[in-house]
C-alpha cells in the first residue's frame, strides 16, 4: 500500500513538475515568440532568386507578405516567423509582369474591332498564368465608352486593369471609326483622365489612322492636357509617314511607339532597313531622346527579320508587350512569357527582359508604385520556372527560332493573394480522409 | 498536310502506333505507316510526340457576356461567370467544346449568335431545363421555368448543335428538373447530364441512377464529394461512402450504360476520392474540364491540366485519351467526332507527355505529386493549324527570304 501511495504522489509530483515545466516552456516560447513576432509574416517565399531592376536586386532572397503589401525582402528570412512558407528553390521571383499593350474591352456587341467585343479578351484567361498581375489595355475604348469598359471589364477583372484612352471618343469600334478626326476631342480626352479617371487612365492611343500626322496630333494634344504619355500604332498610312518625323518632330520624349519590329508592305516603316538590314540611324537618336519603343508583339507586328538584327546592332526595346487579342491569342504570341522567352532565345539576357517587364513600363505609364518590389507597395509577384530544353519560337510570318530556355509561371501573387499555382506548390500534399471504422 | 512519325492513339480505329496522318482540304486523308514526304506540301514532323484526335471537352461555359443577375452568383448565363472558348481550347489540344446548359431555350439562340458562330473552336451545347440557362441560382429553383415541350422545340432547331439537356442547382427535396430534363430528352432522343444534388437532406443518387436515369444519361462532378463530406448533412452524394469505398451500385449504374463525367470545375475533384475510385477500379466514362471563371486559374487550369492528372494517378494515356475522344463522342452521339477516319473532319491533337517534377492541385487545396505533363504541341481545327506551341509546322526564320 505505503509503496503504491508513494507511487502515486511521486506520480502526481511528477505530473505537478512536467506541468510546471511544461508552462515555464510555453510562457518562454511566448516570451522568444512575441520579441521575434512569430508569424507575423502570410507568406513567405524561400530560397528564390529575385529579380527587382528597381532596387537593384538580383540574388538570393526571400520575400515575405503581410497582407496585401511586400513586408520584407532579405535574405534568410526564418520559416517560423511565416504562417505559410512556400519553397521555391530553383525558381525566378520578380515584381508581377506588367503587360503594357493589350485589349481587354471583352464584350458582344458583334460589330465591332475590340470595343465591347470578342477581339478583346478577358483580362484573367491570360495574365496570372504567365506572371502578367497589371494590363494595360491600349486604346480599346474612348472617351465615349470607358465607363462602359470601366463597369464591364476593368471592375470585374481580378487582374489590375489599366487603360490608354483612344484618340477617338468611340474607341476601337471599327478601322473607318479610327479615322473620323471629328470625334477626336482633346479636351474631352483629358477631362476623362483629370477628372474622372486619374488612377485608371496612363495615356492616349493613336492608332490605324490613313491620313497625315492629324491622330497622332490631336493625342498628343490631349497628352499634354492631361500630363499623360501617347501611344502610337502608326500602322495604315498610304503612302507610309515617315517615322523620323513622328519621333523627332511630333513625339515628345516619353511618347510610345509600339510594334516596333513589325515589317509590312506598305503602311507603316520599318525601324530596320529592309535592303541593308541595319537600324536605321535616328532609330538609336530616337530612344536616346526619350522616345520609347514598345514591342507590341500582335498578329502581325513581330518579325525576326526586324528583331534579331536590330538586337544585333545593340537596338533593345525599352518595354515588351504582347498586344494581346483574338488573333494573336493562339498564333505567334501566345501569351507574356512566351513573348519574353523569345526575347531569351534571341540573346537578351533575363535581367534586360524583366526590367522592360516591369520596372520600365511602369516608369513608362508613370506608374512607379508598380513593377518593383519594394516594401509597402502592393504584393503583386511572379514566381517563374526557366525551363530548359529544345523550344520554338513564331513570328507573325509563322518563321521560327530555337531556344533552350523558356519562361513559365510557376506562381502568381496579386495583391498578397495566391491566384496561379501551376504545381501546387503552396499546398500541402492530398491526405486520405479518416474513415469511420 | 502530312503530321509524320507521332504515335497515334485512335481508340474508335484501335490504332496505337507510329503512323502518319495525311489531312487534305480539312479532312482526314489517310492515316498509314509510311506515307513519303513528297506527296505532301507541308510536313510536320511529328517524331517523339502523340497524335490523337482533337479533345471534346464535354463540360465548358462558355456563353460569356455581360448580363448581371443582380445578386451574387455565377452570371454562368451570357454572363461574366463564362469564359471564351478560344482562350482555352487550342493551347489545350481541345477542338470541340460542349458547353453544359449556360443557356436555355430563351436565350439559346444569342448562345449561337454571340459565341457559336463567332468562336473557331466547334462549340456544341447542352441546354439547361431552365428557359433563362444558368443565370443564376435562385433562377436554378423556378420549376414554372422548366419546360420540356419549348425545350425540346429549340433542340428541334439546332438538332447539330444541341446535344442534350441539363439539369443543375436544384435545391429542392425531389427530382422535378431532373424528371423534366429527362421528359425533353425523350421527345428529343437526347441525353441528360446532371450536375446533382443541392438539397438538406441529400437526395439519393442510388434513386437518381436506377430510378430516373436512362442509359447514357450523364452524372457530372463524379469526383466532388469524399468520405468526409458523404457525412454532411446536405449537399451531393458521394460516389464513396463513409470509408473511402465505392459504392457497389455505382459499379452497377456504369454497367448499366449511365455515364459518369469529371467535370472538374472550381469545387469539384477531390483527390482522395478520384485516386481511391481509381485505385478500386471505378473509371469515369469522360474527362472534361467545367470550364469556368472559377476553375480556370485555379486547381482545374485547362483541358491538358485534367488529362495529365488521371496519366499521374495512374491511368493509362490510351484510356485518359479514349475518355476525351470517343468516348465524349458517343455519349453525345456525335459518332462524326472523336476519331481519325478517312474523311473525318481534321481535327487533331499533337501533344508530348513532359516527364520532370509537376504538381496538380485538386479543388480542395491538395496536391498530388507526379512526373507526367501533357502538353499540347500543334492543334488542327478542320486541317488548320489552330495552334502550334513550339512552331514545328514553321520554317527556320532565315530559311524564308523576306
Amino acid at each position: 500500500m505505503r509503496i503504491k501511495t508513494a507511487g502515486i504522489s511521486e506520480f502526481i509530483q511528477h505530473q505537478f513538475v512536467q506541468i510546471v515545466q511544461g508552462i515555464t516552456a510555453v510562457l518562454v516560447l511566448i516570451l522568444i515568440s512575441s520579441a521575434v513576432h512569430a508569424q507575423e509574416i502570410d507568406i513567405l517565399l524561400k530560397g528564390g532568386h529575385v529579380i527587382d531592376p528597381k532596387n537593384n536586386i538580383d540574388s538570393k532572397m526571400d520575400v515575405a507578405i503581410v497582407g496585401d503589401k511586400i513586408f520584407r525582402v532579405a535574405k534568410d528570412i526564418p520559416a517560423n516567423t511565416s504562417k505559410k512558407t512556400v519553397d521555391i528553390s530553383g525558381l525566378y521571383v520578380t515584381p508581377g509582369l506588367i503587360d503594357m499593350h493589350t485589349h481587354v474591352f471583352h464584350g458582344t456587341d458583334p460589330n465591332s474591332m475590340t470595343a465591347n467585343s470578342y477581339g478583346g479578351l478577358q483580362a484573367d484567361a491570360f495574365s496570372f498564368r504567365a506572371g502578367v498581375t497589371t494590363v494595360v489595355d491600349a486604346g480599346s475604348s474612348g472617351w465615349r465608352n470607358f465607363p462602359l469598359f470601366k463597369a464591364q471589364s476593368i471592375d470585374r477583372a481580378q487582374t489590375r486593369v489599366l487603360a490608354f484612352l483612344n484618340v477617338v471618343g468611340r474607341g476601337m469600334v471599327s478601322r473607318f471609326d479610327q479615322q473620323d478626326v471629328s470625334d477626336m476631342n482633346p479636351v474631352m480626352n483629358a477631362h476623362m483622365i483629370n477628372k474622372l479617371y486619374p488612377d485608371i487612365l496612363v495615356g492616349i492611343k493613336s492608332a490605324h489612322y490613313w491620313g497625315d500626322f492629324t491622330s497622332v496630333d490631336k493625342a498628343i494634344e490631349s497628352g499634354k492636357l492631361a500630363n499623360v504619355p501617347v501611344i502610337v500604332d502608326f500602322g495604315e498610312h498610304t503612302p507610309v509617314n515617315p517615322i523620323e518625323s513622328l519621333f523627332m518632330e511630333h513625339f515628345r520624349p516619353g511618347d510610345i511607339f509600339t510594334h516596333t519590329f513589325s515589317e509590312i508592305n506598305g503602311g507603316r516603316e520599318s525601324i530596320v532597313d529592309e535592303k541593308s538590314r541595319k537600324v536605321k540611324p535616328f532609330v538609336f537618336a530616337a530612344q536616346k531622346r526619350g522616345i520609347i519603343f514598345d514591342v507590341g508583339h500582335g498578329a502581325g507586328a513581330f518579325n525576326f527579320n526586324q528583331a534579331i538584327p536590330a538586337i544585333k546592332q545593340g537596338f533593345l526595346p525599352n518595354t515588351i508587350s504582347t498586344d494581346l487579342y483574338n488573333l494573336s491569342m493562339n498564333a505567334a504570341m501566345k501569351d507574356m512569357s512566351n513573348v519574353m522567352s523569345k526575347f531569351l532565345a534571341m540573346g537578351v539576357s533575363l535581367n534586360d527582359v524583366i526590367l522592360r517587364t516591369t520596372w520600365n513600363p511602369a516608369q513608362v505609364i508613370k506608374r512607379p508604385d508598380l513593377g518593383h518590389l519594394s516594401v509597402g507597395t502592393e504584393a503583386d509577384i511572379a514566381v517563374f520556372n526557366l525551363k530548359k530544353g529544345n523550344f520554338g519560337y513564331m513570328d507573325v510570318r509563322r518563321t521560327k527560332i530555337s531556344g533552350t530556355e523558356k519562361l513559365e509561371a510557376e506562381l502568381t501573387i496579386r495583391a498578397g493573394r495566391v491566384v496561379w499555382d501551376l504545381n501546387g506548390i503552396s499546398v500541402p500534399e492530398w491526405q486520405m480522409p479518416a474513415t469511420t471504422n | 498536310m502530312l503530321i509524320k512519325g507521332g504515335h497515334v492513339i485512335d481508340p474508335k480505329n484501335k490504332i496505337d502506333g507510329i503512323m502518319d496522318v495525311a489531312v487534305k482540304d480539312g479532312k482526314i486523308f489517310r492515316v498509314a505507316s509510311n506515307i513519303p514526304a513528297n506527296t505532301s506540301k507541308k510536313t510536320v514532323d511529328a517524331t517523339g510526340l502523340y497524335v490523337s484526335p482533337g479533345f471534346i471537352d464535354m463540360h465548358v461555359h462558355v456563353f460569356a457576356g455581360a448580363e448581371d443577375p443582380g445578386y451574387a452568383g455565377f452570371g454562368i448565363s451570357n454572363g461574366f461567370g463564362s469564359v471564351a472558348p478560344d482562350d482555352f481550347t487550342f493551347r489545350s489540344g481541345v477542338t470541340t467544346v460542349v458547353d453544359a446548359g449556360s443557356s436555355g431555350w430563351r436565350n439559346f439562340p444569342a448562345f449561337k449568335k454571340q459565341t457559336i458562330d463567332n468562336s473557331q473552336t466547334r462549340v456544341l451545347a447542352f441546354i439547361s431545363i431552365t428557359g433563362h440557362g444558368m443565370l443564376g441560382t435562385v433562377h436554378a429553383q423556378d420549376t414554372t421555368d422548366m419546360n420540356p415541350v419549348t425545350t425540346a422545340f429549340i433542340m428541334k432547331e439546332y438538332p447539330d448543335i444541341i446535344v442534350g439537356i441539363k439539369a443543375h442547382h436544384y435545391q429542392g427535396h425531389d427530382f422535378t428538373p431532373v424528371d423534366r430534363a429527362i421528359a425533353a430528352g425523350r421527345i428529343t432522343n437526347k441525353p441528360i447530364i446532371v450536375d446533382f444534388g443541392s438539397s438538406t437532406p441529400k437526395l439519393s443518387i442510388e434513386e437518381l441512377f436506377m430510378k430516373h436515369f436512362r442509359p447514357g444519361d450523364i452524372f457530372t462532378h463524379t469526383f466532388s464529394g469524399s468520405a468526409t463530406s458523404e457525412l454532411a448533412p446536405g449537399g451531393r452524394q458521394s460516389v464513396v461512402d463513409a470509408n473511402n469505398k465505392v459504392k457497389p451500385f455505382i459499379f452497377e449504374a456504369q454497367k448499366q450504360g449511365r455515364i459518369f463525367d469529371v467535370g472538374h470545375g472550381g469545387g469539384a475533384f477531390v483527390w482522395s476520392t478520384a485516386i481511391n475510385s481509381f485505385k478500386q477500379g471505378f473509371l469515369p466514362n469522360t474527362i472534361s474540364t467545367d470550364l469556368y471563371r472559377n476553375s480556370r486559374n485555379a486547381g482545374m487550369k485547362d483541358m491538358a491540366n485534367v488529362m495529365s492528372k488521371f496519366l499521374n494517378m495512374g491511368m493509362s494515356v490510351q484510356d485518359v485519351v479514349l475518355r476525351s475522344t470517343w468516348n465524349p463522342a458517343n455519349v453525345i452521339q456525335h459518332t462524326d467526332l472523336g476519331h481519325l477516319s478517312v474523311g473525318a473532319e481534321a481535327d487533331v491533337a499533337v501533344f508530348n507527355i513532359r516527364e520532370g517534377k509537376f504538381g496538380f492541385m485538386d479543388a480542395r487545396g491538395s496536391v498530388l505529386n507526379g512526373t507526367k505533363k501533357l502538353e499540347a504541341e500543334l492543334t488542327l481545327r478542320a486541317g488548320k493549324v489552330a495552334w502550334d506551341l513550339n512552331g514545328i509546322s514553321g520554317p527556320q526564320w532565315d530559311a524564308v527570304s523576306k
